[in-house]
């Protein structure tokens, strides 16, 4: 009867072992393919944020060349406004000085 | 019929509509009243302003010409017109309207400011004014003022030269004869009226260019073909006011207008706090309403027209409702004419110019000078250059050269004909 009973206890044991040896073999495996998933996703997450630095950066400069454009064109329309501001202020003075030697011809 | 009837009147729309897009409104019409108007019971103002549309080749002193208008009023009326350049398709206005000057509406009134003659007589039984625009005396030797009359008339006068005249034309290099007899070099033009203030004349001109202008030397200059009117029906004995008003108030259908000129002293304004207190007086004794902002733009603008400062009632009309398009005319009256270009003539090559622009004023204010000396651009090679001439002899061009020289500091040099040329060089 003791000699059962302890076989049984031993059974028991072994079972118990053997049952909880498969389980954490499981949750090892379970941890490794989280482990290899959240590898992938985290290279991938850093993939994207280089595209994305790229991308911004890329931006940044396209920015950039178009506010050096937009400030070049600026000057240039300011160069010509100048410029065509010059040339009429000129030709009211030709025309301020032509009328004044005609006025001067007029008298007697 | 019913089709027919929408067509026309559809038609009538476009074209009220494409009229009214105009500047000036209305039909384009051939003539408008320039000099002669009838003076109605308490109305002080006349006429009507005009609008015309320019053509290539016009000057502004050709168009004040036609329609008997000074340069002065002309210019100031259209700012930022060029005078001797205008762009063809360019709309002026014709200041053609005018405030009757503050004093007695008897024989010759004369109003500086507004370089205006004003000439009342009787028609019938309705007071009549012929107007005309004048050159006035120059700010060293200005026309005098007050009341004087016509103490004589002459046809084709002789120009006794002043001993002060004599000296300014020595010193400029151009000593002038004693007198200078009738014909086209004369300054007083083919008639006279001598005021009895002595030396002074209302006289006609040899330099048209000159009305409206302060270019005398106190003598009041009308146009040749505005003298001659002035004298056939200008009495001897009659009353002459001469006085200096550039704020002019008047009223007409019951609205009051402003004219304002640009006065010839800024710093003194008696002138213009007297058109203050006159407006002030109109507005407290009648009750109309006085638009003061108005007021005070038409005084800054000084475009010497008339316009309206009170409220607009039925029988007023706004200025632009006032003037009436005028129909180019195809020739301009006393417009210089140039002659044929000439390889066997003489002429003086005043100025080589970039500018087109340039060469044609230039060429415009020697056409313009009095007597005229004809004057051509020619282009070529991106040059402009600005031909004075035909002449028919080296003298000829050498007597036209000196007076550029003189006038209008112009170093010409003179071009001889292109076959001379050839038989000088051989070629």
């Amino acid at each position: 009867m003791m000699k059962k009973s302890l076989l049984m206890v031993s059974v028991m044991l072994t079972l118990a072992f053997a049952i909880g040896g498969c389980a954490t073999k499981g949750d090892l495996n379970e941890v490794q393919a989280r482990e290899m998933a959240i590898s992938a996703k985290a290279d991938q997450a850093a993939q994207d944020a280089e595209a994305a630095k790229a991308a911004a950066d890329e931006a940044l400069l396209k920015a950039n060349e178009a506010a050096a454009r937009a400030e070049a064109a600026e000057r240039r329309a300011e160069e010509r406004e100048r410029i065509a501001a010059e040339k009429e202020r000129i030709a009211e003075e030709k025309a301020r000085q032509a009328e004044a030697i005609f006025q001067k011809s007029m008298k007697k | 019929m019913l089709s027919m009837c929408i067509l026309l009147f559809n038609g009538c729309a476009a074209t009220r509509d494409i009229l009214e897009r105009l500047p000036f409104p209305g039909l384009a019409s051939d003539r408008i009243e320039t000099n002669y108007f009838l003076v109605h019971q308490g109305d002080d103002v006349l006429g009507q302003l005009g609008g015309i549309k320019l053509k290539k080749g016009d000057t502004l002193p050709d168009i004040a010409r036609h329609f008997s208008l000074g340069i002065n009023t002309i210019h100031a009326a259209n700012p930022g017109i060029d005078v001797w350049v205008p762009r063809a398709g360019e709309h002026i206005v014709l200041p053609l309207s005018f405030i009757l000057p503050e004093a007695p509406r008897k024989g010759i009134v004369i109003n500086l400011a507004a370089m205006r003659l004003f000439y009342f007589k009787k028609d019938g039984n309705l007071l009549a004014v012929s107007t005309f625009p004048v050159g006035i005396g120059t700010e060293e030797r200005p026309t005098p003022m007050g009341r004087m009359y016509i103490t004589r008339k002459k046809l084709r006068p002789t120009w006794y030269v002043p001993a002060s005249i004599a000296a300014d034309h020595r010193k400029r290099g151009d000593p002038l004869p004693a007198t200078v007899p009738p014909g086209p070099l004369n300054p007083l033009g083919e008639y006279a009226l001598y005021l009895s203030k002595p030396g002074y004349l209302v006289h006609g001109t040899n330099k048209p260019a000159s009305v409206g202008l302060r270019a005398t030397n106190g003598c009041i200059r009308l146009y040749p073909e505005d003298i001659k009117r002035l004298f056939d029906t200008t009495l001897v004995k009659t009353p002459v006011k001469i006085v200096n008003q550039p704020y002019l108030v008047g009223r007409r259908d019951g609205v009051v207008y402003l004219e304002a000129h640009a006065p010839f002293e800024v710093s003194d304004s008696t002138a213009l706090k007297k058109a203050y207190a006159k407006l002030k007086r109109i507005q407290n004794s009648t009750g109309l309403a006085l638009d003061w902002h108005k007021v005070k733009k038409v005084v800054d603008e000084a475009r010497g027209i008339p316009v309206p400062v009170s409220a607009i009632g039925s029988g007023g009309k706004t200025v632009e409702a006032q003037t009436t398009r005028v129909r180019h005319p195809d020739k301009l009256y006393g417009q210089p004419q140039v002659p044929e270009f000439r390889t066997d003539a003489w002429y003086v090559l005043a100025a080589n110019f970039r500018d087109k622009v340039d060469a044609r004023r230039l060429a415009a204010i020697i056409n313009h000078q009095g007597p005229q000396i004809p004057a051509r651009v020619l282009s070529m090679s991106g040059r402009h250059r600005v031909l004075a001439g035909p002449f028919h002899s080296n003298g000829e061009a050498g007597d036209a050269a000196k007076r550029m020289r003189i006038d209008l500091d112009i170093e010409g040099i003179l071009v001889a004909p292109v076959e001379q040329r050839k038989t000088e060089t051989g070629k």
